[in-house]
């Protein structure tokens, strides 16, 4: 993807306006190596940082219609610009072949009203010079990050990560996905308003080909690339379709006529770590050219500030999960790959966190998945899409998929529940939609695996080794002061208050440790479903450790505080010894912030 | 090539003071955008960012002896890598395929003393855990960008650009070309010495055979990579020479065709002069378009890259480092470049003038001493601001001790003899049965860089200049001696 950031109305067009402007977008150009643009008009500023994934030739931005009245700074894809482009009116010209091209055209047309035409991930600022207006958009549920902000003067500032306004904005947060804000009606106003938004709890069957053609579209038309591409592959069931997926349909795709039918896979770990292993399996079964990236404990601690520079949160399990995926995305651009396609979104869509378990009802199951999606932007989305682009890689998601997320969320939450006595696991309707006797996408013991979360797959000593370093550098002095110090979203661990500290200096304004989420929360719950289990309330560490009794494979039973063993009821037969921390993944969550 | 680090005795082994040198070295992190290491020995810290270049898959840095008691990092290529490990005793193992991992083993065998047999570009720095010692060494004239600085807490710091180090020194300084600094003895040491150092006007006859083998054999060792390469052709004689050299190198074997990049204002000369060439070779030609908003645009940046404030040095640099951000995006990550030809030959205009052999022999002496302030400064900073590495066959150290050892009166200018500015060179390649190029190419006049990417781009750029600087800012704020004599 790329990197934008705009300026509008800061009654100020001056030279050193303009140099200032593009000092700070520079701070963006690890997500655009490959050129930069700026357009200024009077004291409105858009720029560009790109990363060339469609047309590298010619599709420089800023983009403009024909007359260049209206200027456009887009990061994103859009997947269906080709039938966008054939139902305009033919009076349009296109000065390039990229896929942002058409966005101008739209606004022509049919004003600020095109966007939910837009099939793909987005976020972009349109300048129309006519009447000195602009208007901003996002994405249906954040797969692109951006942020906006106020300045003293009068100025409204766009920009893709916060490293590019917080300097210079008296407040700024995090633009709301599925929004628009228009300098007309000079406010937010929500252009995504799919069923599930509303939360009311669906009641259509579940077609399991239907859900697997919605899938297979969605993987598909990623596949939309001029440069070499692969996919991150942790072994896990999301990873493994998504492999699964583009290797079936590869063949015949214009990608595959340039860069070949053969499929490159990721992963990564510490030597000996369970996705390594699960994922060479599934490398194997579907004939990738697969690629094992190793890291230390070392490399990911030594690699943690520029973590936090890039991922912008203090969130301890997003920090966690982000670093070898960091670490991963420099060698896989290294090899000269520029985009990859990855897993996210599916454990939100289908309730893959194995707290939901315990998930007294279908409305309240479904109800969290709704919470889940909505808050993905600051956690899942914010870590593939910032640790990828920190080295000009780019990750598409197609769970998070606009066709794809209404189908799935309309399926009756009936079928989404876990449910033993029916042989029900989490994710059940997704891996019953690939389940296909004749033409296998996956051995059924890998279609069937249950869950094994990011952080904790690339290897068990990678948390423990976090928390060592984290002991080592924070006392319990700094730990009782801490309450005072940070007296917003105060740090309960010692791992989180070492990436605190690092945060604050990063990041020293007030809004920017707003933009990080708070709450109760139990191993990737949000606030409301800590009440699922009376005990989890007692339990509260991030990690999951009062998640315990749900997964069925486990470890190392010495460790498990006593408190916290056996109280949670397993909900499924074979339970051994609960794993300790990060049984399951992660993160501080909350509703409705 | 990448970016090294260095901060050796700082008398601080916290956690924090590693954090620190992590966040200087990733102000390196342009020049090795595909990974980075750090080795830490007690109060000693050597870092490294790496673009890889041979041996992607293993070369990681620092790297390591058989018992990891001697760290080396480096930024460079040694290209006689596979003799000189051919000839290190049996004893020795190598724990990668990279080229520089023979410096190590060299160090155990020889002490300080081997730096004279790499052939090579490099700076690097080498820590000896058995008696806590370092020596760091740079290339024969400055290739590699390097900087040395010393803190007050008895600390030196090796940097390969100024910005990993000029927060945290007292005192810094450019590293002097082929020296090397040794904590034994505590100082510099030249370690580089040929004859036409000593600036005594040699008197070798010219023989145009022994110096075209000597070029085309500093053009082909370093086509020694394992990633997609490309030539920077501007169309004048010294890239046109490269890029046909290595042309008829690749002719024949199975390699690609050869990639040539030209950048230029729309309409400029050297477009066009490139575009004849690239069609008179075959190669798959790019160009690129800038304008001169672009490049005022750049301006703040390039300055940041090369760490200079010369007035050419910033003109010449700001098309190259727009190219380079394109060359890069295209996966291409290292390109052979046509620098140095003018400073051995005395390419320059006001080599005319020269008054005799000896006058101009010097004065090519100087200019070659000297280029690690210019043209290698920027070839190597605005190529590496994107990641992608520059090989100048020019300044070869074997090419230079032919050229370099030629009797000046074959270089002298002489209208009454038709020998045009570089005639040694021109006269080199001119092949009657199988040409190189074509003759008008192979003898038409220098063109200054800068001139020739368009000539709107220097009005552009003094105009520029003159809506920001009032004529009162230039004049009184500079301390005395250092005053600018132009707006710029």
């Amino acid at each position: 993807m790329c990197g934008i950031l705009a300026v509008l109305g800061c009654s100020d067009d001056s030279q050193a306006k303009r140099v200032r402007i593009l000092q700070l977008s520079r701070r963006l150009k690890h997500r655009g190596p490959d050129w930069s643009g700026i357009h200024q008009y009077g004291d409105n500023y858009l720029s560009h940082q790109r990363l060339a994934i469609i047309d590298p030739a010619s599709g420089d931005q800023p983009l403009y219609n024909e007359d260049k009245s209206i200027v456009v700074t887009v990061n994103g894809e859009i997947y269906n610009h080709e039938d966008l482009r054939q139902n305009l009116p033919s009076k349009h010209t296109f000065r390039t072949n990229s896929d942002c091209d058409v966005i101008a055209h739209l606004y022509e047309e049919h004003g600020e009203d095109f966007v939910d035409m837009l099939d793909g991930v987005f976020s972009f600022v349109l300048l129309d010079t006519r009447d000195n207006s602009f208007f901003a958009a996002r994405d249906a549920v954040g797969v692109t990050p951006l942020y906006i902000g106020w300045g003293l003067d009068g100025s409204v500032w766009i920009s893709s990560e916060m490293k590019g306004l917080n300097d210079d904005c008296e407040h700024f947060e995090i633009f709301p996905p599925g929004n628009l804000y228009s300098s007309k009606t000079g406010g937010f106003r929500r252009w995504y308003n799919p069923p599930w938004f509303s939360e009311m709890v669906p009641c259509a069957n579940y077609e399991p080909l239907v859900l697997r053609k919605a899938f297979e579209d969605a993987v598909i038309k990623r596949l939309m690339t001029d440069v070499p591409f692969g996919v991150l592959l942790s072994g896990g069931l999301d990873s493994s379709l998504v492999a699964a997926v583009t290797c079936r349909h590869l063949e015949g795709t214009k990608a595959a006529k340039q860069w070949g039918t053969k499929l490159h896979s990721f992963c990564v770990g510490l030597e000996g770590s369970p996705d390594l292993k699960a994922a060479k399996e599934v490398a194997e079964y579907l004939g990738t050219t697969h690629c094992e990236f190793y890291f230390t404990v070392q490399d990911g601690i030594d690699a943690i500030e520029d973590v936090i520079h890039h991922v912008e949160t203090y969130d301890v399990t997003t920090i966690r999960a982000s670093t070898p995926m960091f670490l991963m995305s420099r060698k896989i651009k290294a090899l000269g790959v520029k985009m990859v396609i990855s897993g996210e979104g599916s454990d939100e869509i289908f309730g893959g966190y194995l707290y939901f378990h315990k998930a007294p009802n279908k409305e309240e199951f479904h109800v969290e998945t709704c919470h889940k999606i909505k808050a993905l932007r600051k956690f899942d989305c914010l870590r593939a899409n910032k640790s990828t682009s920190a080295w000009g890689l780019e990750a598409r998601v197609p769970f998070l998929d606009k066709q794809f997320m209404d189908v799935a969320m309309n399926i009756d939450p009936e079928f989404k529940m876990i449910n033993g006595d029916k042989d029900r696991i989490e994710k059940w309707a997704l891996r019953r939609a690939f389940d296909d006797e004749e033409h296998p996408y996956l051995p059924k013991h890998i279609l069937y695996r249950q869950k094994e979360q990011f952080s904790d797959g690339v290897g068990y000593n990678w948390i423990d080794g976090l928390k060592t370093h984290a002991s080592s550098l924070v006392t319990d002095k700094m730990m009782q002061n801490a309450g005072f110090i940070y007296p917003h979203n105060t740090p309960t661990s010692k791992e989180a208050y070492h990436y605190r500290v690092i945060f604050e200096r990063l990041f020293p304004q007030n809004s920017a440790r707003l933009t990080v989420p708070q709450g109760r929360s139990i191993a990737c719950s949000t606030a409301k479903a800590v009440e699922w289990d009376a005990e989890w309330s007692k339990n509260l560490d991030p990690s999951g450790r009062a998640a315990l009794g749900v997964h069925t494979s486990a470890y190392e039973p010495q460790l498990i505080a006593d408190d916290a063993t056996l109280n949670g009821k397993p909900s499924q037969a074979k339970i051994k010894k609960p794993r300790i921390d990060n049984a399951i993944h992660s993160t501080t969550v909350i509703v409705g912030t």
